[in-house]
Protein backbone atom coordinates (compact mmCIF):
# COMPACT_ATOMS: atom_id res chain seq x y z
CA UNK A 1 0.00 0.00 0.00
CA UNK A 2 2.46 2.22 1.32
CA UNK A 3 4.68 1.74 -2.46
CA UNK A 4 1.45 2.23 -4.56
CA UNK A 5 1.05 5.77 -2.14
CA UNK A 6 4.86 6.15 -3.14
CA UNK A 7 4.43 5.59 -7.09
CA UNK A 8 0.96 8.33 -6.67
CA UNK A 9 2.59 11.24 -5.11
CA UNK A 10 5.81 10.81 -7.47
CA UNK A 11 3.50 10.36 -10.75
CA UNK A 12 1.49 13.63 -9.26
CA UNK A 13 4.76 14.59 -8.88
CA UNK A 14 6.05 14.34 -12.66
CA UNK A 15 3.18 15.75 -14.01
CA UNK A 16 3.48 18.87 -12.13
CA UNK A 17 7.16 19.10 -13.61
CA UNK A 18 5.85 18.36 -17.13
CA UNK A 19 2.83 20.96 -17.32
CA UNK A 20 5.56 23.91 -15.30
CA UNK A 21 7.97 22.50 -18.58
CA UNK A 22 5.33 22.65 -21.48
CA UNK A 23 3.90 26.12 -19.99
CA UNK A 24 7.24 27.86 -19.50
CA UNK A 25 9.51 26.28 -22.53
CA UNK A 26 6.61 25.48 -25.22
CA UNK A 27 3.64 27.46 -24.77
CA UNK A 28 5.36 30.97 -22.84
CA UNK A 29 8.85 29.81 -25.24
CA UNK A 30 10.17 33.64 -25.98
CA UNK A 31 10.65 35.10 -29.39
CA UNK A 32 13.95 34.22 -31.16
CA UNK A 33 16.62 36.82 -30.39
CA UNK A 34 17.52 37.99 -33.65
CA UNK A 35 20.16 40.57 -32.30
CA UNK A 36 22.37 37.47 -31.11
CA UNK A 37 21.06 35.02 -34.24
CA UNK A 38 23.64 33.66 -36.42
CA UNK A 39 22.71 35.18 -40.03
CA UNK A 40 21.49 32.83 -42.84
CA UNK A 41 22.99 34.94 -45.30
CA UNK A 42 25.04 37.68 -45.83
CA UNK A 43 24.57 40.04 -48.79
CA UNK A 44 25.44 43.15 -50.50
CA UNK A 45 21.46 45.16 -49.71
CA UNK A 46 21.56 45.96 -54.06
CA UNK A 47 22.16 42.46 -54.66
CA UNK A 48 19.37 41.11 -52.33
CA UNK A 49 17.26 43.91 -53.83
CA UNK A 50 18.03 43.18 -57.52
CA UNK A 51 17.38 39.05 -56.62
CA UNK A 52 13.76 40.00 -55.21
CA UNK A 53 13.29 42.17 -58.85
CA UNK A 54 14.34 39.48 -61.12
CA UNK A 55 12.31 36.49 -59.87
CA UNK A 56 10.47 37.35 -56.41
CA UNK A 57 9.15 33.55 -55.76
CA UNK A 58 12.18 32.64 -55.90
CA UNK A 59 13.92 35.06 -53.44
CA UNK A 60 10.47 34.76 -51.23
CA UNK A 61 11.25 31.00 -50.97
CA UNK A 62 14.91 31.68 -50.45
CA UNK A 63 14.77 34.42 -48.18
CA UNK A 64 11.39 34.99 -46.70
CA UNK A 65 11.50 34.06 -42.76
CA UNK A 66 15.39 34.20 -42.87
CA UNK A 67 17.55 36.00 -40.32
CA UNK A 68 20.00 37.93 -42.84
CA UNK A 69 23.02 40.25 -42.88
CA UNK A 70 22.80 43.10 -45.48
CA UNK A 71 25.21 45.82 -46.24
CA UNK A 72 24.90 49.35 -48.21
CA UNK A 73 24.68 52.30 -47.55
CA UNK A 74 21.16 53.72 -46.53
CA UNK A 75 19.60 56.35 -48.51
CA UNK A 76 17.20 57.82 -45.25
CA UNK A 77 16.19 57.13 -41.74
CA UNK A 78 12.16 56.88 -41.34
CA UNK A 79 10.43 57.61 -38.03
CA UNK A 80 6.92 56.34 -37.89
CA UNK A 81 5.20 55.95 -34.43
CA UNK A 82 8.05 54.44 -32.35
CA UNK A 83 9.47 52.76 -35.20
CA UNK A 84 12.65 53.61 -36.85
CA UNK A 85 13.64 52.36 -40.51
CA UNK A 86 16.43 52.52 -41.77
CA UNK A 87 15.75 52.60 -45.79
CA UNK A 88 17.65 51.38 -48.68
CA UNK A 89 16.67 52.82 -51.84
CA UNK A 90 17.25 51.65 -55.31
CA UNK A 91 14.23 53.00 -57.43
CA UNK A 92 11.65 54.98 -57.77
CA UNK A 93 7.84 53.49 -57.80
CA UNK A 94 4.09 54.82 -56.81
CA UNK A 95 4.93 54.70 -52.96
CA UNK A 96 8.15 56.68 -53.59
CA UNK A 97 11.33 55.02 -53.37
CA UNK A 98 11.51 51.06 -53.47
CA UNK A 99 14.39 48.90 -52.30
CA UNK A 100 14.76 47.41 -48.63
CA UNK A 101 13.30 48.55 -45.55
CA UNK A 102 14.64 47.58 -41.76
CA UNK A 103 12.54 48.47 -38.60
CA UNK A 104 15.03 48.73 -35.95
CA UNK A 105 14.67 46.78 -32.47
CA UNK A 106 13.68 49.71 -30.39
CA UNK A 107 17.02 49.37 -28.41
CA UNK A 108 19.00 50.94 -31.43
CA UNK A 109 16.51 53.83 -32.12
CA UNK A 110 18.95 56.33 -30.62
CA UNK A 111 22.63 54.96 -32.21
CA UNK A 112 20.34 54.81 -35.54
CA UNK A 113 19.53 58.67 -34.77
CA UNK A 114 22.91 59.51 -34.56
CA UNK A 115 24.21 57.90 -37.61
CA UNK A 116 25.89 59.26 -40.51
CA UNK A 117 24.41 57.51 -44.09
CA UNK A 118 27.27 55.67 -44.90
CA UNK A 119 27.77 52.25 -45.58
CA UNK A 120 26.33 50.10 -42.74
CA UNK A 121 26.05 46.34 -42.17
CA UNK A 122 22.38 45.80 -40.52
CA UNK A 123 20.90 42.47 -39.66
CA UNK A 124 16.74 41.55 -39.61
CA UNK A 125 14.34 38.84 -39.76
CA UNK A 126 13.14 39.27 -43.19
CA UNK A 127 9.16 38.84 -43.79
CA UNK A 128 9.14 39.32 -47.59
CA UNK A 129 8.73 41.27 -50.93
CA UNK A 130 5.89 43.66 -50.77
CA UNK A 131 5.85 44.77 -54.55
CA UNK A 132 7.48 47.96 -53.60
CA UNK A 133 10.39 46.77 -50.82
CA UNK A 134 11.81 44.04 -49.21
CA UNK A 135 10.90 44.50 -45.47
CA UNK A 136 12.95 43.50 -42.34
CA UNK A 137 12.31 43.46 -38.84
CA UNK A 138 14.07 43.21 -35.56
CA UNK A 139 16.93 45.11 -37.05
CA UNK A 140 20.30 45.33 -35.14
CA UNK A 141 23.63 47.27 -36.19
CA UNK A 142 26.46 44.96 -36.96
CA UNK A 143 28.79 47.31 -38.09
CA UNK B 1 1.27 35.24 -58.10
CA UNK B 2 -2.17 36.06 -59.12
CA UNK B 3 -3.00 38.35 -56.19
CA UNK B 4 0.54 39.82 -56.96
CA UNK B 5 0.22 41.10 -60.81
CA UNK B 6 -3.53 41.87 -59.52
CA UNK B 7 -2.28 44.59 -56.72
CA UNK B 8 0.89 45.44 -59.40
CA UNK B 9 -1.76 46.34 -62.51
CA UNK B 10 -4.10 48.23 -59.79
CA UNK B 11 -0.85 50.38 -58.50
CA UNK B 12 0.06 50.50 -62.53
CA UNK B 13 -3.73 51.89 -62.85
CA UNK B 14 -3.50 54.70 -60.35
CA UNK B 15 -0.50 55.95 -61.65
CA UNK B 16 -2.53 56.35 -65.00
CA UNK B 17 -4.88 58.94 -63.28
CA UNK B 18 -3.64 61.91 -64.95
CA UNK B 19 -3.52 65.14 -61.91
CA UNK B 20 -5.28 62.41 -59.53
CA UNK B 21 -4.01 63.41 -56.02
CA UNK B 22 -2.63 60.18 -54.25
CA UNK B 23 -1.86 59.71 -51.24
CA UNK B 24 0.17 56.44 -49.98
CA UNK B 25 2.13 55.07 -46.36
CA UNK B 26 4.23 52.03 -46.20
CA UNK B 27 3.20 51.98 -42.40
CA UNK B 28 -0.02 51.45 -42.23
CA UNK B 29 -1.43 49.58 -39.62
CA UNK B 30 -3.51 46.22 -39.52
CA UNK B 31 -4.11 44.24 -36.32
CA UNK B 32 -6.48 40.84 -35.88
CA UNK B 33 -8.14 40.21 -32.63
CA UNK B 34 -9.40 36.56 -31.87
CA UNK B 35 -11.68 36.05 -28.98
CA UNK B 36 -12.61 32.64 -27.30
CA UNK B 37 -13.46 30.95 -24.54
CA UNK B 38 -9.93 29.35 -23.81
CA UNK B 39 -8.02 32.94 -24.28
CA UNK B 40 -7.91 36.18 -26.54
CA UNK B 41 -5.51 36.07 -29.43
CA UNK B 42 -3.91 39.37 -31.16
CA UNK B 43 -1.64 40.29 -33.65
CA UNK B 44 -0.26 43.07 -35.20
CA UNK B 45 1.17 44.03 -38.29
CA UNK B 46 2.66 47.82 -39.04
CA UNK B 47 4.44 47.87 -42.20
CA UNK B 48 1.08 47.50 -44.33
CA UNK B 49 1.60 49.42 -47.90
CA UNK B 50 -1.43 51.24 -48.60
CA UNK B 51 -2.47 53.46 -51.74
CA UNK B 52 -5.64 55.46 -52.37
CA UNK B 53 -6.63 58.04 -55.55
CA UNK B 54 -8.82 60.18 -54.28
CA UNK B 55 -10.34 61.37 -57.91
CA UNK B 56 -11.42 57.80 -58.67
CA UNK B 57 -11.82 55.93 -55.44
CA UNK B 58 -9.59 53.61 -55.93
CA UNK B 59 -8.01 51.55 -52.79
CA UNK B 60 -5.47 49.31 -52.09
CA UNK B 61 -3.24 47.61 -49.70
CA UNK B 62 -1.02 44.79 -49.50
CA UNK B 63 0.10 42.95 -46.12
CA UNK B 64 3.04 40.73 -45.55
CA UNK B 65 1.95 37.49 -43.49
CA UNK B 66 5.04 36.74 -41.87
CA UNK B 67 5.31 40.67 -40.64
CA UNK B 68 1.93 39.87 -38.30
CA UNK B 69 3.72 40.08 -34.81
CA UNK B 70 2.27 38.40 -31.77
CA UNK B 71 2.66 38.49 -27.98
CA UNK B 72 3.80 34.61 -27.92
CA UNK B 73 6.07 33.04 -29.92
CA UNK B 74 4.29 29.76 -30.45
CA UNK B 75 1.29 31.55 -31.50
CA UNK B 76 2.80 33.26 -34.23
CA UNK B 77 4.69 29.85 -35.19
CA UNK B 78 1.56 28.29 -35.42
CA UNK B 79 0.07 30.94 -37.47
CA UNK B 80 2.82 31.22 -40.04
CA UNK B 81 3.26 27.67 -40.37
CA UNK B 82 -0.06 25.99 -39.59
CA UNK B 83 -3.08 28.34 -40.20
CA UNK B 84 -2.02 31.19 -43.04
CA UNK B 85 0.51 28.86 -44.63
CA UNK B 86 3.15 32.04 -45.44
CA UNK B 87 5.58 30.17 -47.51
CA UNK B 88 2.61 29.51 -49.66
CA UNK B 89 0.63 32.94 -49.79
CA UNK B 90 2.97 35.12 -48.03
CA UNK B 91 0.71 38.01 -48.78
CA UNK B 92 -2.75 39.06 -48.01
CA UNK B 93 -4.12 41.75 -50.35
CA UNK B 94 -6.76 44.38 -50.64
CA UNK B 95 -8.22 46.18 -53.78
CA UNK B 96 -11.20 48.39 -54.04
CA UNK B 97 -13.24 51.42 -54.47
CA UNK B 98 -15.01 53.67 -52.21
CA UNK B 99 -18.30 53.48 -53.26
CA UNK B 100 -19.90 56.62 -51.65
CA UNK B 101 -16.71 58.96 -53.12
CA UNK B 102 -19.09 61.88 -53.77
CA UNK B 103 -19.68 61.71 -49.33
CA UNK B 104 -15.84 62.24 -48.53
CA UNK B 105 -14.28 65.57 -49.56
CA UNK B 106 -10.60 64.66 -49.40
CA UNK B 107 -9.77 68.66 -49.52
CA UNK B 108 -11.67 69.38 -45.92
CA UNK B 109 -10.48 68.52 -42.85
CA UNK B 110 -13.09 66.27 -41.42
CA UNK B 111 -14.45 62.86 -40.87
CA UNK B 112 -16.10 60.97 -43.55
CA UNK B 113 -18.02 57.81 -43.27
CA UNK B 114 -17.43 55.22 -46.15
CA UNK B 115 -18.42 52.54 -47.17
CA UNK B 116 -15.69 50.30 -49.38
CA UNK B 117 -16.44 47.36 -51.73
CA UNK B 118 -13.77 45.13 -53.30
CA UNK B 119 -11.71 42.22 -53.82
CA UNK B 120 -9.95 40.65 -50.65
CA UNK B 121 -7.82 38.28 -50.63
CA UNK B 122 -6.51 35.97 -47.80
CA UNK B 123 -4.55 32.47 -47.98
CA UNK B 124 -4.57 32.47 -51.59
CA UNK B 125 -8.57 32.72 -51.77
CA UNK B 126 -10.23 35.73 -53.36
CA UNK B 127 -13.34 36.88 -51.93
CA UNK B 128 -15.67 40.02 -52.28
CA UNK B 129 -16.30 42.25 -49.26
CA UNK B 130 -18.34 45.47 -48.83
CA UNK B 131 -17.10 46.74 -45.47
CA UNK B 132 -17.86 50.38 -43.82
CA UNK B 133 -15.07 52.66 -42.51
CA UNK B 134 -14.08 56.03 -41.84
CA UNK B 135 -11.81 58.45 -43.62
CA UNK B 136 -10.05 61.66 -41.45
CA UNK B 137 -8.75 64.13 -43.55
CA UNK B 138 -6.72 66.58 -41.02
CA UNK B 139 -3.83 69.11 -43.00
CA UNK B 140 -3.42 67.21 -46.12
CA UNK B 141 -2.85 63.60 -44.83
CA UNK B 142 -5.36 60.70 -44.94
CA UNK B 143 -5.95 58.40 -42.18
CA UNK B 144 -8.24 55.39 -43.71
CA UNK B 145 -9.98 53.33 -40.16
CA UNK B 146 -12.10 50.03 -40.29
CA UNK B 147 -12.86 47.28 -38.13
CA UNK B 148 -14.78 44.36 -39.99
CA UNK B 149 -14.85 40.26 -39.48
CA UNK B 150 -13.67 37.84 -41.26
CA UNK B 151 -14.85 34.10 -41.56
CA UNK B 152 -12.04 31.57 -41.03
CA UNK B 153 -13.51 28.98 -43.39
CA UNK B 154 -14.39 31.22 -45.90
CA UNK B 155 -10.72 31.71 -46.71
CA UNK B 156 -9.81 27.67 -45.95
CA UNK B 157 -7.96 28.70 -42.79
CA UNK B 158 -8.30 25.01 -40.74
CA UNK B 159 -8.16 25.31 -37.26
CA UNK B 160 -7.00 21.77 -35.83
CA UNK B 161 -8.97 19.98 -33.34
CA UNK B 162 -7.14 20.13 -30.73
CA UNK B 163 -6.97 23.75 -30.11
CA UNK B 164 -10.72 24.70 -32.17
CA UNK B 165 -11.61 25.83 -28.15
CA UNK B 166 -8.40 28.78 -28.39
CA UNK B 167 -8.93 30.07 -31.68
CA UNK B 168 -12.68 32.13 -32.69
CA UNK B 169 -14.07 30.64 -35.86
CA UNK B 170 -14.77 34.47 -37.17
CA UNK B 171 -11.91 37.21 -36.08
CA UNK B 172 -12.05 40.60 -35.87
CA UNK B 173 -9.72 43.00 -38.25
CA UNK B 174 -8.61 46.32 -37.48
CA UNK B 175 -7.14 48.59 -40.62
CA UNK B 176 -5.61 51.96 -39.30
CA UNK B 177 -3.61 53.23 -42.56
CA UNK B 178 -1.88 56.88 -42.15
CA UNK B 179 -1.51 58.00 -45.97
CA UNK B 180 0.31 61.02 -47.15
CA UNK B 181 -0.16 62.87 -50.60
CA UNK B 182 2.29 60.96 -52.85
CA UNK B 183 4.86 63.86 -54.00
Amino acid sequence: MKTWITIGIGLVIMGIIAAFVVYKFVYNKPHPDYETKDADFKIEAQQLFSEFKSNENAASLKYGGKVIEITGKPSSIEEADSMLIVVFAFEEGMFGSEGIRVTMLAKFNDQVKGLPLDNMTLKGFCTGFNDTDIIFEKGSIVK
Amino acid sequence: MKTTITFVIAVMMLGNVAFAQKYVTKTGKVSFFSTSPMENIEAHNKQVNAALDASTGDFVFKILIKSFEFEKALMQEHFNENYMESDKFPNSTFQGKITNLGSVDFTKNGEYDAEVSGKLTIHGITKDVTEKGKFVVKDGNVQGLAKFSVRLADYDIKIPKAVVNNIAEVIEITVDVNMNPLK
